[in-house]
């Protein structure tokens, strides 16, 4: 441990040495900045963190080695509970992928309401981002602000699915249920009402003088570093690099779909800090109210089922498929040997590669710096577990 | 792709014998000699016309039958890495013999070359159990640290006791056959009603 002793000196006459040593402390698991059971042992010198060690695994649920014994259909309700917050994107990658070895055709009308339901995902994700990230720093309303908006769409999945976390929606060929012309009326009369929304909270929230001084030029990870530690997502995004799994690599319909990529310049502080991250998912949920715009335009009638056999059995081989996530680059490694039953199914998790970032960003920040750090990073330990 | 890559690799790093595995069916990959990995990565990242600059997730597979032609068990270790600015993504294979839980099979840790390995090879060593040689804190990350086997192998049975709790108790034990709570009272009742009857009837018979 390292200790320093300091020679006091008080009306000219020699005091005791002080002794000061690192004091190491921890941080969680139950904690309540830590969006849940991480447990990150710092060693403070003060208030200032001088190392940062994360330890997980409370939350670890043997999603792998379960995929090897169910049948490839049974494994869906297993991905949702991965990302439990973005749930509809986790089982559609995994679909993907599945369909991708297979080579089945999925119809249009599946596809207008994947992507319509992923990004409506997608902006639920990132209201409850926006609100627990003000909660960390102090500032309780707001999160109930993002939670009414939340409300309408988790009423919608239940409509759809039965149930408003964990959905089982998404299925290998297709979806599983039909969306009706009123629902899809609703999803607009909350479009054109969430833009205005997010207005407000730009005003109250995203150029607020305190939130800036927060999280402004706090926890900057370069270029470099991202690549090297392989961060992809809105931290990718808020270090400056355009890269987004919907352009570069498209999947699905996103082809057809017009829209933009946010990437943070540096607009209050430097580029990569926590108010770069903050202002890249902010402008994300626009981009994908757009995107739900013209999913609504364009949806055609149709089927919603492709053509998928009773019992499903992969050809020999392997396959690695990347989505867009809330959170990152989900990816999905499946090695299959022929039989009804993968032989192996490997998730990437965008979170787990993000909490390994934490211990070289940390050295040097105030403890208070350092739970703003954490919040911007944005990780569901479910993710990062598995 | 792959196979311009493979005469890349062999032409650039010596012994390396890579092999482009061209797959009709899922993706294709580049299977190369396990101990040059190290010089593997380095020549991927470093080349002009590549530039593999991201690690994505390493993930290893047990086959204890092993693959192909070989008859003895190996462990096929997949290293996904992408090139962000060409936008191109590569499976790097490498492959190597089982071992058992006392002697793991060895590799190169490529810590150097991506820090995403770090972790991800602490995934790797905790579930399928390989050791990497050169990793600055080679320890289980997802499982306790003094947890005893490595779970995602074909044969593994998960330890009887772990600091003197039991592990999978009988009495905790998924059993097909039993019944949940309010049913199992309920064929109680029916099985008290009936023996009770049949005691009855016996009993109106006899007297």
């Amino acid at each position: 441990m390292d200790s320093t002793e300091n020679e006091t000196k008080v009306n000219g006459k020699d005091q005791e040495k002080v002794k000061s040593e690192l004091l190491t402390i921890n941080m969680g698991p139950q904690h309540p900045a830590t969006h849940g059971v991480l447990r990150v042992e710092i060693k403070t010198d003060s208030e200032i963190v001088s190392e940062a060690i994360p330890h997980i695994g409370y939350l670890h649920r043997c999603f792998e080695k379960h995929c090897e014994n169910i049948d490839y259909r049974g494994n869906l309700p297993f991905c949702d509970r991965m990302d439990y917050l973005a749930a509809m994107n986790m089982e559609l990658g995994y679909c993907l992928a599945v369909e991708k070895m297979i080579g089945t055709e999925v119809p249009r009308r599946a596809e207008y309401i994947r992507v319509m339901v992923s990004e409506l995902q997608r902006v639920a994700s990132h209201l409850l981002f926006f609100g627990t990230y003000a909660i960390d720093l102090g500032a309780f309303t707001p999160f109930l602000y993002a939670f009414q908006e939340r409300e309408t769409i988790l009423r919608l999945f239940e409509e759809l699915s039965g149930a408003r976390l964990l959905y089982n929606y998404v299925w290998i060929g297709g979806v599983w249920n039909d969306i009706k012309d009123e629902q899809l009326l609703r999803i607009k009369k909350f479009c054109d009402k969430m833009d205005g929304e997010l207005e407000k909270y730009w005003t109250l929230v995203g150029h607020n003088k305190i939130f800036v001084e927060r999280t402004a030029n706090v926890g900057i990870m370069d270029t470099e570093m991202c690549y090297n530690y392989g961060a992809t997502g809105p931290i990718l995004r808020g270090s400056g690099v355009e890269w987004d799994l919907r352009k570069k690599r498209p999947y699905s319909i996103y082809e057809e779909l017009d829209f933009e990529i946010p990437v943070g310049e540096g607009e209050k502080g430097t580029v990569g800090d926590c108010w770069d991250r903050f202002s890249v998912r902010m402008q994300e949920m626009k981009e994908s109210l757009k995107i739900i715009r013209q999913c609504l335009d364009g949806i055609e009638e149709g089927p919603i089922m492709g053509k998928v056999s009773k019992v499903l059995k992969l050809p020999k081989g392997e396959i690695y498929m990347r989505t867009e996530c809330p959170r990152g680059e989900l990816g999905y490694h499946i090695v299959s040997d022929g039989g009804k039953v993968p032989y192996r199914v490997k998730a990437k998790s965008s979170c787990f590669t993000h909490t390994s970032m934490l211990p070289e960003v940390a050295p040097g920040q105030l403890i208070a710096d350092f739970v703003a750090t954490i919040g911007s990073v944005d990780i569901v330990l479910g993710e990062v577990d598995r | 792709m792959h196979k311009e890559i493979a005469d890349f690799l062999n032409q650039k790093v010596s012994g390396a014998e890579a092999k482009a595995l061209e797959a009709e069916v899922g993706q294709s990959s580049v299977v190369v000699k396990a101990e040059h990995i190290l010089k593997v990565c380095e020549a991927l990242k470093d080349s002009d016309e590549h530039q593999f600059n991201v690690l994505q997730v390493i993930s290893g597979v047990d086959f204890p039958e092993g693959i192909g032609e070989q008859k003895e068990g190996v462990i096929e270790v997949n290293y996904m890495i992408a090139s962000f600015i060409k936008n191109t993504e590569l499976i790097l294979k490498i492959r190597v013999p089982r071992g058992d839980d006392e002697n793991l099979p060895k590799v190169d840790s490529v810590c150097g070359v991506w820090k995403a390995a770090d972790w991800q090879e602490r995934e790797c060593y905790d579930l399928v159990g390989i050791d990497f040689i050169g990793h600055p804190d080679l320890r289980r990350i997802l499982n306790v640290y003094d947890w005893k086997g490595h779970p995602l192998r074909k044969d593994y049975v998960v330890q009887e006791t772990y600091q003197g709790m039991t592990v999978y108790p009988p009495d905790k034990r998924n059993d097909p056959e039993m019944a949940f709570v309010g049913e199992q009272n309920r064929l109680n009742d029916e099985a008290k009603a009936a023996a009770k009857k049949a005691k009855a009837e016996a009993k109106g018979e006899s007297s």
